[in-house]
């Protein structure tokens, strides 16, 4: 994303972190009453999705690096290509960190489309989950494997 | 070929004369059997490729890796073939020169009979004659990177040295990676004041506003074509070198942005578009798959000399070795935006074989003369091939680790897996140019530092997957770390973080819990370390080494078994 693109998006959502929605409250409420919950991914999962099943789909565009610069933050895109209205929301998923549930942004029509860019924290090597919720009730995903290493040439 | 030493010197010198007449190249062949100049022109353009020149601008000898251990799924594949499985794969001859420039077998011997390989001046030569040929307007040179460090004349000079011999040489366009370690204030300087070249890459970017930093791509009019060259540099850069270098910038792959910029260059006109690349062949390969609509990727970063090209989804894409050793020449026929035909050869640059243009040679003696005396200085001799590539062990590393064993009396040495340096044969005397050649870069110190056993593990199990991984993409295109005073087993195809076994310190089996004093430069490792001290360079510490016992003969046994592959090397440097 350019500055330009940037600048008009952080006018209308929060500073510091550059998407087309809107954060959900509740969970970061959460964070301040309880600062270090745990949570796995299949419960992250399950709490979103209410067991319901997830199909893969390649109208979940996630764009993330195969290896993080930094694993304390990782730039992360997420778009899902239908009409705006069609999509509730996005949730953001990291496999392994202590609490999965990394951020679960929601859309209005006013939005445009469907889409977000943010940094994630990845404490080791994982999957990235982008876990689209679609107006109709239905869930579809994209994910990526992102490793965090020590580096050094080979 | 049953001719001396010295009766190639002769022939050379007649080549050399000649070699301003029309049929140069047919003169070069009447003395090369195997006609390694010939070359069958094809269509309307040419595109040159050099990569990986690691700033050797004199011809050196250069042996090629004894092995090239890789995931199942990857054996056998272009990128992880060398030795015979090499030979066999491109159908060369035994012996032959083709065999002497890309594989280790009979090194010795051949190098004796063929002599060194690369220099600048010779393949301003080789460029010169083929655009006198073709007419210069139809031809595109592309430096595909890893020029600007490497040896003592680079460092030295923070690079200006090599881009003046790039600028002589007529470079077009380039991308890069350890030109970054120069840092990035150095490469904007170099880059927008002395070199000639464009340098281009869409994947460098402004890590807080993804602004880029340099010109994502190029549309060139090439004898009328227009050919678009969009630069990828090495997309692990401040992963695989120190972050401080390129603080603020993120690079990356970025497949997504690559296809924007593929369609962009066709909606502007581009007939045919070309992938500048220093991601390394194999991941190359994999880019070739994701993306649509790219008809070249001019390849670097894994060193490979592939004598054809390897064609993926329409894709064709070659790589062109290292250190100089040969210049890529791929012509291609255009017609209604489509690549029709097409025609490849990797001309080896064989110094014996090539008269080198004079201008270049000059320029080389006067950028070489302000440390000639310093770097021709000879310190000592080897008794055997003094070689870097293989996948685990080489004996260049393990004379570097000796030295650093004795300065830092320490109990383990860690030595980087770079794919760079240079071949020293049995009985030359060893100069500090050739020392720096092994060592010179930006970050030279060695630091000596305690580092538990299970944090050694977890960092070699760390640094295994970037080798081994059978993701191309998941790779980071260097040869696995090299250790002295360790040992261990390691599977090729086991789960990652859980492929070594067996490991054992000085003839102990590791102990996870307890502190091991190490040493080690070039990585990271020491970031992870405690009670860190730094040392003095690396490039100081092995010149007093060899100074101080005056002949070196390391061991060629490896101190790494293979699990998985039936596969002893580099035990009397080779066999797989």
């Amino acid at each position: 994303m350019d500055r330009r693109t940037f600048l008009k998006t952080a006018a209308v959502t929060t500073a510091g972190i550059s998407l087309s929605g809107v954060v959900y409250g509740g969970f970061a409420a959460e964070l301040i009453d309880n600062p270090s919950p745990k949570k796995s991914y299949t419960d992250a999962l399950k709490e979103i999705t209410q067991d319901k099943s997830v199909k893969d789909s390649d109208k979940v565009k996630l764009v993330a690096p195969e290896i993080a610069e930094n694993g304390a933050v990782v730039p992360i895109t997420v778009e899902v290509e239908l009409p705006v209205e069609q999509v509730k929301a996005i949730h953001v998923l990291t496999e392994k960190n202590h609490n999965a549930r990394t951020m679960s942004i929601y859309f209005t029509p006013a939005n445009g489309k469907a889409y977000l860019s943010t940094r994630v924290r990845l404490a080791e090597t994982m999957n990235v989950v982008a876990v689209a919720e679609l107006a109709d009730g239905s869930f579809i995903k994209a994910q990526k494997l992102v490793k965090v290493t020590v580096g050094g040439c080979g | 070929m049953n001719i001396s030493r010295r009766d190639l010197f002769h022939l050379a010198a007649i080549a050399g004369f000649s070699l301003t007449a029309e049929d140069a190249f047919a003169k070069l062949n009447n003395l090369n059997p195997e006609k390694l100049f010939e070359f069958k022109p094809v269509g309307n353009i040419t595109l040159l490729h050099i990569c990986d020149l690691h700033a050797h601008l004199k011809p050196l000898y250069w042996r090629e890796p004894s092995n090239l251990i890789s995931a199942k799924e990857l054996v056998g594949t272009p990128g992880f073939l060398c030795g015979q499985t090499f030979m066999d794969y491109y159908k060369i001859k035994p012996k032959s020169m083709r065999a002497y420039f890309d594989t280790y077998i009979t090194f010795e011997e051949l190098a004796k009979k063929y002599g060194k390989m690369g220099g600048v001046a010779y393949i301003k030569t080789l460029i010169n004659q083929i655009k006198a040929e073709r007419g210069s307007d139809k031809v595109l040179f592309m430096d595909a990177g890893d020029t600007w460090q490497g040896t003592a004349v680079g460092l030295f000079t923070k690079a200006k040295a090599i881009v003046e011999a790039q600028n002589a040489l007529g470079v077009d366009i380039m991308v890069g990676h350890w030109e970054y370690t120069y840092g990035k204030d150095r490469v904007l300087e170099l880059v927008n004041k002395h070199l000639k070249a464009e340098f281009i890459s869409q994947n460098v970017a402004d890590d807080i506003w993804g602004d880029l930093i340099f010109k994502p791509y190029t549309i060139r009019d090439v004898g009328g074509t227009k050919v678009a060259v969009i630069g990828n540099s090495f997309p692990y850069t401040p992963i695989a070198n120190p972050k401080e270098f390129t603080e603020g910038w993120t690079f990356g792959i970025q497949i997504e942005r690559l296809q924007k910029f593929v369609k962009e260059v066709r909606n502007k006109g581009a007939d045919i578009v070309v992938l500048l690349s220093h991601d390394g062949f194999t991941v190359d390969q994999a880019v070739a798959k994701m993306v649509n609509g790219i008809d070249v990727i001019l390849s670097g970063h894994t060193h490979d000399p592939a004598p054809s090209p390897v064609v993926v989804n329409n894709t064709i894409i070659v790589i062109s070795g290292s250190h100089g050793k040969y210049l890529g020449r791929l012509d291609l026929e255009v017609k209604n935006k489509k690549i029709t035909n097409f025609a490849f050869k990797l001309y080896p640059v064989a110094s014996n074989f090539i008269k080198p243009d004079k201008e270049v040679e000059n320029l080389v003696n006067k950028l070489y003369e302000p440390y000639e005396k310093e770097l021709s200085q000879v310190i000592g001799k080897t008794q055997t091939t003094l070689y870097k590539r293989d996948t685990f062990y080489s004996t260049f590393d393990r004379v570097i680790m000796e030295a650093i064993k004795e300065e830092a009396d320490c109990e383990i040495v860690f030595n980087s897996g770079y794919r760079w340096g240079t071949t020293l044969l049995s009985g030359d005397d060893i100069t500090v140019d050739d020392v720096y050649s092994m060592t010179a870069i930006t970050y030279p110190d060695v630091y000596k530092f305690e580092m538990t056993g299970s944090q050694m593990k977890n960092i070699l199990e760390d640094i295994a997957d970037n080798v081994f991984n059978s993701n191309p993409l998941y790779q980071q295109g260097g040869d696995m770390s090299r250790a002295l005073g360790l040992e261990y087993e390691i599977r090729i195809n086991g789960e990652p973080g859980k492929r070594l076994s067996n490991i054992k310190v000085n003839g102990k089996d590791l102990d996870p819990n307890r502190n091991y004093v190490v040493a080690a430069w070039g990585g990271n490792m020491h970031r992870a370390g405690k009670n860190i001290k730094k040392l003095r360079p690396v490039y100081d510490i092995t010149i007093d080494y060899i100074k101080r016992v005056k002949v070196v003969n390391p061991p060629q046994r490896s101190n790494v078994k293979i699990v998985d592959y039936p596969c002893g090397c580099p035990d009397n440097t080779g066999g797989c």
